[in-house]
């Protein structure tokens, strides 16, 4: 039988809440609830404290495990009605019950981590109740685990909105209460939000709400079900990246205003020795495979939102074989600018519009992986840091751009 | 004209800085080391500060958590001659990070970036 809340403990308020999302995680999700739970009595002791799990009605058995699993805190079952799935819509299920709960400070994470810790609480949640209102977490990740990010939430959103926030789609946050009221008001709720858009939007939304945001350091990688970057992305780049534009036609007068960026704080050093990450295999083949697919499947829209001249740097590549491979920085960075305007002008059905970018980020990503594949972790770091300053440079031609089309 | 507080303990240093950053248009002060930075920053309003990371007494990445800390937005250049201290995460709490260098051109480019950074109030 259906229910949308389960709460054996009558919780009717609380200060701090560990919410964990699911979605048929019945084998993973009981170790993050352990962990969630021994931060809490270690070191948010003092406070009236809940764990809640928000679910898509999950299948598999996620709310029996999550119920049954012994913890010192209360917990809190929550569900959206049946049929009904996405992350998103978890969250905004979350929010409301945040509101409910008069919550101050709320630390969320994944269902799937292996390396959670009771100290991911802590540094999540600490800060909340000091000047902070959103909290990222920074962890140490492969090169090539989170080429999205890398490719294309971090710079952009860093670009954009001027805040440097490493793992703007991390998946596990800290976030005062008073955001989750703004999270609830906002106007800019879709689709892709309901779903994987989620993260950006509330990265997006603390940092043009102007919030303080620090960065915490995990100490530890996250360790959780990495994919390959050349394996199938699903609608999640579509959700993260249409959400990205759809952020920057309502955001535009804050943004066209941001120059350059600036760095945030930094929370929870002092771990010891940083774990590395354990490593994630590429398949160059698949990435040149699926770069080159996409022109046969998406080269009417590329003629008709990029540019002659991108198109033409598109063939040239495309001539190169897997040896000599390269799509230069700057060609990708002017192939999201005009990605961003043709989807703020509907120049194409924007599913389709997004989904034609696939190819064209593998191809970016195939490029990464060439040019840092003898790079230690950190020199990685610095090179996407160096594509990053390209980016901001290139705020001159996206304003211009964006302006043209409206213009038009 | 922008002020900058230049915080580094070899005298040659802060002098070559001083002329360098004055001739290029910036009121520069100094500090020899990192005793009561935070009471330094709150006293002279600095628009940018430049920082040593390796000191006698001090450690620059611990003062730049103690700045970011006090002061969310002031941007901070961390200088120093041993390019290893990137591997160090808490140097991402600065805006840039220079190698030492009787050159300041780069130095210089980082600073009129550091300084035209805006983020508008919503």
């Amino acid at each position: 039988m259906f229910e949308h809340e389960v709460n054996p403990e009558n919780i009717k308020k609380a200060t701090f809440v560990v919410a964990i999302p699911s979605y048929n995680e019945a084998d993973s999700i009981a170790f993050p609830v352990q962990q969630a739970d021994k931060g809490i009595q270690s070191f948010f002791g003092n406070m009236k404290s809940v764990i809640i799990n928000c679910d898509n009605n999950s299948s598999d058995g996620t709310k029996e495990i999550f119920l049954g699993t012994k913890t010192g805190t209360p917990k809190i079952y929550i569900s959206t009605e049946p049929g009904i799935k996405g992350k998103g819509n978890n969250f905004r299920n979350l929010f409301k019950k945040v509101v409910d709960l008069d919550a101050q400070g709320v630390v969320a994470v994944d269902a799937d981590l292996k390396s959670i810790t009771p100290k991911w609480i802590r540094h999540l949640g600490e800060p909340l109740f000091q000047d902070f209102g959103y909290v990222a977490p920074l962890y140490v990740r492969h090169k090539y685990d989170g080429t999205i990010t890398n490719s294309i939430a971090y710079p952009l959103i860093r670009s954009l909105y001027g805040r440097r926030v490493r793992q703007p789609i991390g998946g596990d946050f800290g976030l005062c209460g008073r955001l989750a009221h703004t999270y609830l008001q906002s106007d800019t709720w879709s689709d892709a939000v309901a779903n994987f858009g989620i993260d950006i939007w509330m990265t997006t939304l603390a940092m043009t709400e102007n919030i303080p945001i620090c960065q915490a350091f995990m100490g530890r990688p996250k360790i959780h079900r990495a994919k390959d970057p050349g394996s199938d992305l699903g609608p999640m780049f579509r959700q993260v990246v249409g959400t990205i534009f759809n952020m920057m036609i309502r955001f535009y007068p804050f943004w066209s205003n941001v120059k350059w960026s600036k760095p945030t704080a930094i929370f929870g050093f002092g771990l010891g020795e940083t774990e590395m990450p354990p490593p994630v295999k590429v398949n160059k083949e698949i990435l040149f495979q699926k770069f080159h697919a996409g022109f046969e499947s998406y080269g009417r829209i590329w003629e008709k939102v990029l540019p002659k001249e991108t198109v033409n740097k598109l063939e040239e590549i495309r001539e190169m074989d897997r040896g000599q491979f390269d799509f230069p920085m700057h060609l990708w960075i002017n192939v999201l600018i005009d990605f961003a305007v043709a989807y703020k002008d509907r120049l194409w059905r924007v599913d389709e519009l997004l989904d034609s970018l696939v190819p064209l980020y593998l191809g970016e990503t195939l490029s990464y992986v060439k040019k840092t594949e003898r790079m230690s972790i950190r020199e990685a770091e610095e090179f996407i840091e160096e594509e990053c300053i390209q980016f901001e440079a290139s705020k001159g031609r996206l304003i211009q751009c964006w302006k043209e089309k409206t213009s038009a | 004209m922008a002020k900058i507080l230049v915080v580094d303990d070899e005298e040659h240093i802060r002098l070559l800085y001083s002329e360098e950053l004055g001739e290029a248009g910036y009121e520069v002060v100094t500090a020899a080391d990192g005793y009561k930075l935070i009471e330094r920053i709150d006293d002279e309003r600095p628009d940018l500060v430049i920082l040593d990371i390796k000191m006698i007494d001090y450690n620059g990445l611990d003062l730049l958590q103690e700045i970011r800390n006090k002061f969310y937005n002031l941007p901070v250049i961390l200088c120093t001659a041993y390019d290893t201290f990137k591997e160090d995460m808490k140097s991402i709490a600065a805006d840039f990070y220079v190698i030492k260098s009787f050159d300041l051109t780069e130095l210089k480019k980082k600073i009129a970036m550091a300084l035209e950074a805006n983020i508008p109030s919503p």
